[in-house]
């Protein structure tokens, strides 16, 4: 009877409740986190049979993924993945610049919330929102066309990896926007009257000084778009064609087939890529020398 | 004061600036300021916060632009210029190095801008370093090093420039006592070595005193008044300067009679006689003002002397500051006043609380203030 009411005491105590409070975040990254990544690669090396599969060691998903065109298909992914990482920089970063720097403190963040607006609306309305944009017929090529600025319809971009990779820059520029915003706080007001003192021009100051004391903002909210390229199968279902697949259609295809162990096997192979670019990206950047505290 | 080979007639000044103004939407942050700063000297902008120092200081290196009037360096006109073609250069209150730069880098990129080749930028950080002490540092991050070390590195940058005029607004607020009292000693020294205008904005008088040549008061966007450290600290003139510098006390009354050289002003519970040479008009309101250790609590042989005014007083307490110890009084017309004299002098100096007592000062001594 003692012993119950210690156990409940440690438990609803205030001790208790704080230790609770603990590990709440503890089980709930096991649970939702550290599972499905172990699980990932458990099954990539069971065993495949018709409808699932069954408990064993094998690489015949590997084997299968690297004898196929899927790897290449993979790696053609992952080149567009990088495209759409640098398209969105290129048009996302500037946006994010332009809102620290000319608009009005109290006004900034506001202006970046309107980016979240697209994300209420489904994605698939809005990649699907594309075609008649993009297409051979859309509003993009007969506006041209009108403007007498082309005479053919273009038709490399709807159907087409440009078509992914315009889809990825469509859906995940906010990722750089954000990131990108939050990354220049890092870059003090200070900073622009030092360059301004010294004569450094805009280009210079841009190159020499924010980028770099942004990279590891610029670099994380790169990382989300990469992934989610790569990962999100919906942009190259809707506006991709011959070729233009990513890896989480080749995930899908294979799901599809009930061929789990190579999904798994897939997605495991994903998972590395991730890894590996965190690791170079920490290198690169060496991010917790970087985020030091100035002062 | 005429100074016939003297070849600072024929220079330009420093700095000119003429009926400079500068709104910030409703708020007058300078109102109508002129001040000539001469070449090669230390000059120290002082005055409380919220004064317009800083705006006074951005608007010469041109970080903002004047709402009136105009600004000469060296008698150039440099209203329409950007900061890096004036002929200053900033030092920033903030520990405001490039983060990701090491000091040798942080020192040089002015030069890089510049195109300068690899061993030319080489051998002006060194120099540079050395001269504000740093040399070995070369290869340090901001991040390692030490606030009163990031403000040299910061002083290095700009001098690395070779501008002619060096602003620097609060460059040691963050830095401790004793820190900011070598950090003063050690700036003087360099400005003295490469003789160059320095233009220092500080609201710390100790700072001030100690590193200027000349101190120019600013206050709600005004000159107050502008002097060598010693005459403003002395010879206050404005009523404004006497309450902001040193520890004055300032008895305010109007004016009863005047004559060639001083004044009588009714202080309500005295008659004061003061020397001056200053006009003022019977009836008006001055203010007499008698700093803190020139003030004393008189005994019956010393109240006889030729020239001391003597006022009725209560004493308060006494204060130990270390080496000096503070006595306050207060006279009768409610005003405090503070006696001031070095501690352990004559230990049996003062009195107890509620005694009536006489002070006095030398009337020499006095100012008189008549804004
Ligand atoms: N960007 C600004 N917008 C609006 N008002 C400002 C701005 N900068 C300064 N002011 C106002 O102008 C006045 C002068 O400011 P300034 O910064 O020049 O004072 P300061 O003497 O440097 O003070 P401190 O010693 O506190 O630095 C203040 O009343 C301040 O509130
Ligand atoms: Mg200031």
């Amino acid at each position: 009877m003692s012993a119950l009411l210690a156990i409940r005491d440690s438990l609803m105590g205030e001790r208790g409740l704080q230790r609770w409070a603990f590990y709440i975040p503890v089980v709930f990254m096991a649970l939702f986190f550290a599972a499905p990544v172990a699980l990932t690669l458990v099954w990539s090396v069971f065993e495949r049979t018709m409808f699932w599969m069954e408990p064993g060691f094998t690489l015949a998903a590997y084997e299968n993924f690297f004898t196929s065109a899927r790897a290449e298909n993979y790696v053609y992914s992952m080149i567009h993945s990088a495209v759409a990482v640098v398209v969105s920089f290129v048009i996302g970063f500037p946006i994010a610049v332009f809102v620290r720097r000319r608009v009005v403190k109290a006004a900034q963040h506001r202006v970046i919330l309107l980016f979240i607006l697209p994300f209420m609306i489904s994605e698939l309305v809005r990649v699907f929102a594309m075609r008649p944009v993009l297409g051979r017929n859309g509003l993009l090529n007969t506006g041209l066309m009108e403007l007498g600025i082309i005479s053919e319809p273009i038709t490399i971009i709807l159907f087409s990896p440009i078509g992914v990779v315009i889809g990825d820059v469509i859906s995940f520029l906010p990722f750089m926007v954000f990131a990108g915003f939050l990354a220049m706080e890092a870059v003090q007001t200070y900073i622009f009257e030092v360059c301004d003192d010294i004569g450094v021009g805009r280009a210079r100051t841009f190159r020499d000084i924010i980028v770099p004391l942004a990279a590891p903002g610029i670099f994380a909210g790169g990382v989300f778009i990469f992934v989610n390229s790569l990962g999100v199968a919906l942009v190259p279902t809707i506006l991709g064609g011959p070729g233009a697949v990513n890896a989480g259609l080749i995930v899908n295809q294979a799901i599809v087939a009930l061929d789990f162990p190579l999904a798994m096997a897939i997605s495991a192979i994903m998972l590395l890529t991730l890894v590996v670019l965190l690791y170079v990206g920490h290198r690169l950047f060496d991010l917790t020398k970087i985020l030091q505290p100035i002062s | 004061m005429a100074e016939p080979f003297s070849s600072t007639n024929t220079e330009p000044p420093a700095v000119e600036v003429v009926g400079l103004g500068k709104n910030y939407g409703p708020v007058k942050a300078l109102d109508s300021v002129n001040l000539s700063i001469a070449q090669g000297g230390y000059t120290v902008l002082l005055g409380p916060s919220g004064g317009g120092k800083t705006t006074l200081l951005r608007l010469l290196g041109g970080f903002i632009r004047p709402t009136a009037g105009k600004i000469l360096l060296h008698g150039r006109d440099v209203s329409g210029l950007p900061p890096n073609q004036r002929p200053t250069t900033m030092v920033f209150q903030s520990y405001a190095l490039f983060p990701h730069m090491n000091v040798e880098k942080n020192v040089g990129y002015g030069l890089k801008i510049q195109k300068k080749t690899k061993t030319d930028i080489a051998a002006s950080v060194e120099r540079i370093l050395s001269l504000v002490g740093l040399e070995g540092y070369n290869k340090r991050m901001p991040h390692e090093l030490s606030g009163g070390q990031q403000q040299r590195v910061q002083l290095a940058r700009s001098l690395v420039l070779e501008r002619d005029i060096l602003l620097l607004d609060e460059p040691l607020a963050a830095l401790d006592a004793k820190l900011r009292k070598d950090m003063c000693i050690e700036l003087k020294r360099i400005q003295e070595k490469i003789g160059i205008t320095f233009v220092h904005v500080t609201h710390n008088q100790e700072e001030a005193m100690t590193i200027a040549d000349r101190i120019a008061i600013i206050a709600d966007g005004k000159i107050v008044e502008e002097g060598s450290p010693r005459e403003i600290y002395e010879r206050p003139q404005r009523k404004f300067t006497a309450a902001f510098v040193g520890e004055n006390n300032l008895i305010e009354g109007k004016v009863i009679n005047v004559n060639g050289d001083g004044l009588t002003m009714d202080a309500g519970f005295a008659e004061l006689a003061a020397i001056t040479k200053k006009q003022a008009s019977v009836g008006s309101e001055i203010a007499i003002s008698i700093r803190s250790e020139l003030i004393r609590i008189l005994d019956g042989n010393d109240g006889q002397a030729e020239g001391v005014q003597k006022i009725p007083a209560t004493y308060l307490e006494e204060v130990y500051l270390g080496l000096t110890t503070m006595h306050l009084v207060r006279l009768p017309n409610g005003v405090e006043v503070a006696v001031r004299r070095i501690s352990d002098d004559d230990a049996d100096f003062g009195g107890t609380a509620g005694q009536e007592i006489i002070v006095g000062w030398n009337r020499e001594d006095a100012g008189v203030h008549t804004d």
